[in-house]
């Protein structure tokens, strides 16, 4: 059932919040490396697959293996520990903690686990750095644009030298310009880690910096490489 | 066709509105905003029932606070209703007696640690006058009771309190009769009673006596205690006015995008927050009528109230029911001023300038100026004093305490830097928006300050109002006497305690005045001394004597006493005869000893120095004494459950009317005691408010944080990070509050302790207070961790 090499693999996922079907069934895979963008109309249940993924949220049934790990088996403590360690996050909006600088925000993921702040926050300078925005280094997330904002964002996900990055609708509040920058960035940054990233978007425009499409319609994930 | 292919464009402004008049765009504006709080959807709801539970709670503490007045008032007629207006020359047999008179006595006892007044009633003829509250006068045998003490004696395990009023209940005392609907009180008949047995001889009831004015020092605590308790609830207002007011500004930000200019926010916020505050006004009268008719339950200051003595008094009613609106809209507009609306969202304002020291440091000066002014009061002279002087005083102090405390939150968290991640969150936070914090911490740190003066003035005061007894609880716990009784019936009683279950020693003593014989001019004084007959072991515990055997006697003397001694030696002449009596009746001769050692006296456990002639039960017949009085002081193991009850009860066999007390080395004085648990409960409802309002205050926060709260779930923050981060939010301000809490009150207090003329005597009084604010940081953590924990699912991730 998993495909072979995979880094991250669920299969047979269903969830409902309440009388309403988010997953039905969905199947999903993705490699160290890979860029996989999950697709599909509002509603489809893309956020809902990405939340399960990340062992945000439990499924229903279903199984969802990381790295020959069994995800519903973790208990809370250690899908919070798995998620501090080896996964990273970047959302649309409101992610930032407001009152912290863009440093400190992207040091936050290492303060997290364990690392001293001073450690931190020059790793955290370096990926700001690196995403093109170490003059936001002092600056609150109010005080920078939105593309900035979204980089920074970038640049705490990749700080804690993720395996997997999931990236729900991260450029969903930007102009094109600055979305397009900012997926050039997130994509280039993941593939020379070789990070996984699970991209979830409802734009082509977004998806066409992926290696590969999942399309989510109705709670069912049609991924083409799973179904092979 | 289309507006295009018209030649011509519509006539400009012919069916445009005029603009409204300022008038009519202000009630527009205050009606627009009325309807966002009363049918803004949910959240708008939310709102505004936050705010009015939260001015509602402190409308009916001022509602209550302003019916105390009338209840003090109600309270003290009654009281008056029923004092006896006793017949000229009673209480001496030779009083009149008519038709309507009634001879009564005192029969006041305590049934664990709770006073149950008693009277015992004989009529002198057929319409004998009755206390208020009561149908019909009790005959022999029966009692009238409060519900009160109905209930007690109905209670399971009080067989000892059915046991020392054995009457029959025949009637229940009125709320007319009754202090307060808690208080235990009896009227009981008889057949015996008589002056000449310890009853007086009254005419009526209603005795028009004055009361005794309130003493200086007491008028100054009232007036603290006043403040203290009011002026936290008042600023517990300001801050309900203010809950989800970045929830309304975002609204109002909306607004300013469609059109609304400043004046026009400010004026629907206005109306916003008068909707609040009416419905606030409405939920707190709703509050003080509902919660009235369960004061009864409560009892404080000993009392308690009936529902009908809280009334408001009319002109602070009024005054609360202008002042929390007008007040709602101030705060309003007063915090918008700090804010700037525009049409894309809300920018604050100020944050680089920093909050300014010198004017906010105005106020408790200027409060300190005035307590200053207002002078130091005289507590032997009765001087007037002026308590609108020392409020005024002691308002602005604590005013200007809440006002201090905004600049030092932010001039202490803007030094703060690194520290783990929690310590982190929390002073950024802080960093960020410090007001909030502040404006929840004031109404502590005024509670806590103006608390802490009250205490160092009441232990400034304490000698005044707790007098050393003298008495000496280890050697005796309890004393009874019973005057003009026959000796005989005095050595009875004494023998009775002796029997009573649980009584180790009873130093029981006869006393009766001995004088010496001879004819006397109508002004002069025959020397005359006391008589004291008891068994050895009695005799040694009031005098100094070393061997003894019965039938001996003593002469002694008061120590360090050389004209007293003299005056006894007068009348107790050794070998010569001395008259024992009352006045009254034929005296008994008798012959002191002509061996009789004089020996000193000694304090006994009541701390009386005793002197005069003593002599054992072999020297003297106790029981042919005329006029004697019997003093028994009664030791007991105190492990015999119920033992004091069992003394009690032998007490009322022997005389219902026996004065009996319980030795205490320290006698508290009942008002002091009484303005300082008004206090101690007052300070704890408060603080309570407090605490919900820093509560709710949390909660808005940590919901307006309810996105951001999921992100951090989904890295992988760990719940102990998040949840010391909301302990270090509250626990930063609060210290700080505390710090200027304890500052403020020592200050206050120890002006205050001058202006008594009296020293500060215990300058660590603020630790348990300082203690009691640090218990509400712990408990508004703990409060919000459950809304913490459920606003940490990643419900909050979901857009859809």
């Amino acid at each position: 059932m998993i495909p072979e090499g995979s880094l991250l693999a669920a299969h047979d996922l269903r969830k409902t919040y309440g009388a309403t079907p988010a997953l039905d069934g969905a199947s999903f895979s993705v490699h160290p490396g890979e860029v996989v963008a999950v697709m599909g109309p509002s509603g489809s249940g893309k956020s809902t697959l990405l939340h399960c993924l990340a062992g945000i949220i439990t499924p229903d049934s279903g199984t969802i293996t990381y790295a020959g790990r069994e995800l519903s088996a973790m208990s809370d403590a250690e899908r919070s520990a798995l998620r501090r360690s080896d996964f990273g996050f970047v959302f649309q909006f409101g992610q930032l903690v407001p009152e912290l600088t863009c440093v400190e925000n992207v040091a936050l993921p290492l303060r997290l686990n364990g690392v001293k702040r001073k450690a931190a926050e020059r790793t955290a300078r370096e990926w700001m750095e690196r995403l093109e925005v170490e003059d936001t280094a002092g600056k609150r997330p109010g005080e920078v644009s939105g593309g900035q904002g979204q980089r920074v964002a970038v640049a705490r996900a990749l700080a804690a030298s993720p395996k997997v990055i999931f990236a729900d609708e991260p450029t969903g509040a930007l102009d094109s310009l600055n979305g397009e920058r900012v997926m050039e960035l997130l994509t280039e940054a993941a593939r020379s880690s070789n990070v996984a990233v699970v991209l979830v978007t409802h734009e082509a425009r977004v998806a066409a910096y992926s290696d590969r499409d999942v399309t989510v319609r109705d709670g069912r994930a049609r991924d083409l490489e799973h179904a092979v | 066709m289309t507006l295009l292919d018209s030649r011509t464009a519509p006539a400009a402004g012919q069916d445009r509105p005029q603009p409204p008049s300022r008038g009519a765009a202000t009630l527009r504006d205050l009606g627009l905003g009325i309807r966002f709080a009363a049918a803004g959807g949910r959240e708008g709801w939310i709102r505004t029932l936050l705010t009015a539970v939260g001015v509602g709670l402190g409308v009916a503490l001022l509602l209550l606070a302003s019916s105390v007045p009338h209840m003090l008032d109600e309270r003290s007629a009654r009281d008056q209703a029923r004092s006896e207006t006793r017949i000229s020359g009673s209480p001496d047999t030779n009083a009149p007696k008519s038709d309507t008179s009634v001879v009564r006595i005192n029969t006041t006892t305590e049934y664990h640690d709770r006073t149950i007044e008693g009277y015992l009633m004989r009529a002198d003829g057929t319409a004998p006058v009755r206390p208020p509250g009561l149908d019909r006068f009790p005959a022999a045998d029966e009692m009238a009771v409060s519900p009160a003490l109905k209930e007690l004696l109905a209670a399971p395990g009080n067989e000892l309190l059915r046991e020392r009023l054995p009457y029959e209940i025949t009637g229940t005392i009125r709320d007319a009769g009754l202090r307060s609907p808690g208080e235990l009180l009896y009227y009981a008949g008889s057949d015996t009673l008589t002056p000449a047995s310890g009853g007086h001889r009254i005419a009526g009831y209603g005795d028009t006596r004055a009361g005794d004015p309130l003493p200086p020092l007491l008028i100054v605590l009232t007036v603290m205690v006043c403040v203290v308790l009011l002026v936290p609830v008042a600023i517990f207002i300001a801050t309900a006015v203010r809950f989800g007011g970045d929830r309304r500004d975002r609204r109002l930000a909306a607004l300013r995008l469609v059109g609304a200019d400043i004046r026009s926010t400010r004026r629907i916020a206005a109306g916003e927050a008068l909707f609040g505050a009416v419905l606030g006004l409405l939920i707190g009268l709703g509050f003080f009528l509902v919660g009235r008719q369960f004061v009864g339950a409560v009892e404080i200051w000993d009392v308690s109230a009936f529902p009908a003595d809280l009334v408001p008094d009319p002109l602070l009613g009024v005054l609360i029911t202008v002042a929390v609106p007008l007040t709602a809209v101030l705060v309003t507009l007063v915090a918008m001023r700090s804010v700037v609306i525009e049409p894309l969202g809300v920018v604050r304002r100020g944050r680089d300038r920093g909050r300014r020291l010198w004017w906010r440091l105005l106020m408790p000066a200027a409060g300190l100026a005035v307590l200053g002014f207002t002078g130091r009061v005289d507590e032997y002279t009765y001087a007037p004093v002026n308590p609108y002087l020392i409020a005024t005083g002691a308002v602005l102090v604590l005013v200007g305490l809440a006002l201090l405390l905004p600049w030092l939150v932010e001039a202490c968290v803007n030094r703060l830097r690194g520290g783990p991640v929690p310590w982190q969150l929390a002073t950024r936070r802080l960093q960020s928006s410090s007001g909030a914090a502040s404006r929840a911490v004031s109404g502590v740190t005024v509670a806590v300050a103006g608390a802490i003066a009250l205490q160092m003035m009441f232990a400034a005061m304490n000698a005044d109002f707790n007098r050393m007894t003298g008495q000496d609880p280890s050697r005796a716990q309890f004393a009874g006497y019973s005057e003009d009784v026959t000796g005989e019936a005095a050595t009875a009683a004494i023998e009775q305690f002796r029997a009573t279950e649980g009584v180790e020693v009873v130093i029981g003593s006869v006393q009766a005045y001995a004088s010496k014989p001879g004819v006397y001019a109508e002004d002069d004084v025959p020397p005359t001394t006391s008589v004291t007959v008891g068994t050895c072991e009695t005799l040694r515990e009031l005098a100094r004597i070393g061997a003894c055997q019965d039938g001996d006697t003593f002469v002694v003397h008061p120590p360090g006493d050389k004209d007293m001694s003299q005056w006894v030696d007068q009348a107790a002449r050794k070998g010569k005869v001395v008259e024992i009596g009352s006045g009254y009746g034929k005296p008994l001769r008798w012959t002191l000893p002509a061996d009789s050692p004089t020996v000193q006296g000694r304090k006994d456990p009541m701390g009386d120095t005793h002197y005069g002639i003593m002599a054992t039960t072999g020297a003297i017949d106790a029981s042919t004494l005329p006029g004697a009085q019997i003093t028994a002081q009664i030791r007991v193991d105190k492990s015999v459950p119920d033992v004091a009850e069992h003394v009690r009860n032998t007490a009322a066999r022997i005389d219902p009317g026996m004065r009996f007390v319980t030795l205490d080395s320290v006698e508290r004085d009942r008002q002091y005691a009484s303005i300082q648990t008004g206090l101690q409960v007052g300070a704890s409802v408060v603080l309570l408010l407090i605490a919900a309002s820093m509560l709710v205050s949390q909660l808005e926060q940590l919901r307006e944080r309810k996105r951001l709260l999921s992100v951090l779930v989904a890295f992988g923050t760990r719940r102990t990070t998040l949840s010391w981060s909301v302990l270090w939010q509250t626990a930063v301000p609060v210290v700080l509050g505390l710090a200027v809490a304890v500052a403020g009150g020592l200050g206050l207090g120890a002006t205050l302790a001058w202006m008594i003329h009296k020293s500060v005597s215990d300058w660590w009084l603020f630790l348990p207070l300082t203690g009691a604010g640090a218990g509400l940081i712990l408990l508004v953590t703990a409060l919000s961790l459950p809304s913490l924990w459920r606003l940490m699912r990643p419900d909050g991730l979901r857009t859809e």
